[in-house]
């Protein structure tokens, strides 16, 4: 397995694109989650009567261990840029014809994909690990107590994060073999959310119990969104099994169906 | 021998063509075999299918006895239709990656660049190689992992004459070292130049299979002129002519069975007349190649 994901990072690492779109990802996923606090500050210069009614440096958002749930959910919002990144290096191996060559070269059509999934984790793995580094510094920065039982609560949102990032990674995977243009699956990838909103509405009055099923829905179900509890409103601040268990299977679908179209297609 | 590869009723169908039609073949270890076709023909597929990028639709083959499978093929260089590299990567870093896919000794990476002279180029992006050196690279990347069993679909295609003469020279060289070649082309030249054995496909149907060196033998044609201005007529009149062909300004008579240019030549000298030019022509695998078709 590392044999495989070395094999595709030596893919990438000399690919320029790679670099950009990844650079990219990384620096505004770390600045974007940073300047929260900024932000706000923004936003009362900007509107005269929110800093009056709010006192913004009470509002908790780098506090432990609120902090782990706000970034998560925020950060959540960027994965789309870096399932493009995905898009890009499948799509390239049918663009190029290369993934032919692997084959024929001796790579068996499985550790193809599982070289592919191997990146998949890595890249998921490092997005966690940006955010509990950015969560750690802004926590211990801007929280008032620094100790480790608030610290080390919620933490159950990094796997979530995890599981996260990873669906929607082999969500990009399964369309790009599918589909094998850069251009179109691109396309999909951004309107998915927009596609499945309009299902969902659609089917509302008559199948309502069907949608927490649908699969970006069960993103939006996982890591619900934190901000309404500055507003004195009820959020769902826990990671339940229930909503977990469908990403989970969604994200083991998506993966066995990129196999089995790869087993099946003449490259 | 040893036979490298075994095929049995391979068939594989795109809807309703029928691109390969139950193949049966065999290829031995050291032979350098020629798969000979008009486009179209099926040989690419066939290759693909060897290499199990395409599945095939029944039938089935082996390599060196054994049931294909990712492991055979690291043992097996190949080149099917066009070079096919990262463009954005260097010759060296495409080879490397190679390497690491084959699982073989990265050590081996200068030894194939210079056999194919891209040592003073490794370093530059493969999408600044002129097609020659892509089809070079794509034999070096070939011959890595020192594989007893090398494929070369069209290898030569879309060369200048000084690329072709430079990639024949290699095939060559590298049949000498004793390693089965499986060369596809539709240049019945370079097939005759290089092969030991050889295979016709038509529309996907196997209909010829033998030795290169049997082409020619059977009815001799013999080319010849001298200066008499009815020679013509005194051809003709040789027991063993069977028909005359004027081209080039010679007489191409083809002699019936049993009669050889020898038996021309005492003739001509008989009449006497002595030939200012004669030359007995071995029928090439274009004209066997041609015919082959035209029976089937």
């Amino acid at each position: 397995m590392l044999q495989l994901l070395k094999i595709d990072l030596k893919k990438l690492t000399s690919y320029r694109t790679f670099w950009v779109v990844c650079g990219l990802y990384f620096i505004t996923l770390a600045f974007a989650t940073a300047s929260g606090m900024e932000f706000l500050k923004l936003l009362a210069r900007t509107f005269a009567d929110f800093g009056q009614k709010i006192n913004i440096n009470r509002i908790p958002l780098y506090h432990f261990p609120d902090v782990w749930h706000n970034l998560i959910w925020f950060s959540g919002l960027f994965k789309v840029v870096l399932a493009i990144m995905v898009v890009i290096s499948v799509t390239n191996e049918f663009a190029y014809r290369t993934l032919r060559q692997n084959i024929i070269d001796g790579l068996s059509r499985s550790q193809f994909l599982y070289s592919k999934i191997s990146t998949n984790v890595l890249l998921s793995l490092m997005s966690v690990a940006m955010i509990f580094v950015i969560g750690l510094i802004t926590g211990l920065i801007y929280s008032p107590s620094a100790a480790y039982s608030n610290i080390l609560t919620d933490l159950e949102f990094f796997p979530a994060y995890f599981l996260e990032i990873f669906f929607f990674l082999s969500y990009a995977l399964l369309i790009s073999i599918l589909i094998q243009r850069s251009g179109l699956t691109i396309i999909l990838l951004l309107l998915s959310q927009m596609i499945e909103l309009i299902i969902t509405a659609n089917i509302d009055d008559e199948l309502p119990w069907l949608i927490p099923f649908f699969p970006m829905r069960s993103i939006w179900n996982l890591i619900a969104i934190p901000y309404p509890r500055y507003a004195f409103q009820e959020i769902k601040d826990y990671i339940d099994i229930g909503s977990a268990l469908i990403v989970v299977a969604w994200t083991v679908l998506f993966n066995y169906f990129s196999y089995l179209k790869l087993k099946k297609a003449d490259i | 021998m040893e036979t490298v590869l075994s095929i049995s009723n391979l068939t594989k169908h795109f809807g309703r063509i029928k691109a390969v039609n139950n193949l049966n073949l065999e290829v031995k270890a050291g032979q350098v075999f020629g798969m000979l076709g008009p486009n179209g023909s099926g040989k690419t597929t066939t290759l693909g299918m060897l290499m199990s990028v395409v599945n095939p639709t029944s039938g089935t083959y082996s390599w060196f006895g054994e049931t294909p499978s990712h492991h055979v093929r690291k043992k097996i260089g190949a080149v099917l239709e066009h070079p096919i590299f990262y463009p954005y990567l260097n010759g060296q870093k495409n080879l490397e990656l190679n390497c690491m896919i084959k699982q073989c000794d990265p050590a081996s990476i200068p030894r194939v660049l210079e056999l194919v002279e891209l040592t003073e180029r490794r370093n530059d992006k493969y999408r600044t190689y002129s097609l020659g050196m892509k089809q070079r690279l794509a034999i070096a990347s070939a011959l890595l992992n020192d594989p007893t069993v090398l494929i070369l679909d069209e290898p030569t295609n879309g060369l200048d004459p000084m690329g072709i003469a430079e990639i024949r020279e290699l095939i060559r060289k590298i049949a000498v070292q004793g390693k089965t070649i499986i060369l596809a082309s539709h240049l019945l030249d370079e097939v005759q130049k290089v092969c030991t054995h050889f295979a016709v496909l038509k529309k996907g149907s196997l209909i010829h299979t033998g030795p290169v060196d049997e082409v020619g033998k059977g009815t001799d044609t013999v080319e010849v002129n001298a200066d008499v201005s009815n020679l013509n007529e005194i051809l003709l009149s040789f027991a063993g002519t069977s028909s005359i062909n004027r081209e080039n300004g010679s007489f191409q008579v083809s002699l019936r069975d049993g009669f050889k240019s020898k038996d021309l030549n005492q003739f001509l000298f008989e009449k006497g007349i002595v030939a200012s030019h004669l030359v007995t022509k071995k029928k090439s695998l274009e004209k066997q190649f041609l015919e082959i078709l035209a029976e089937s």
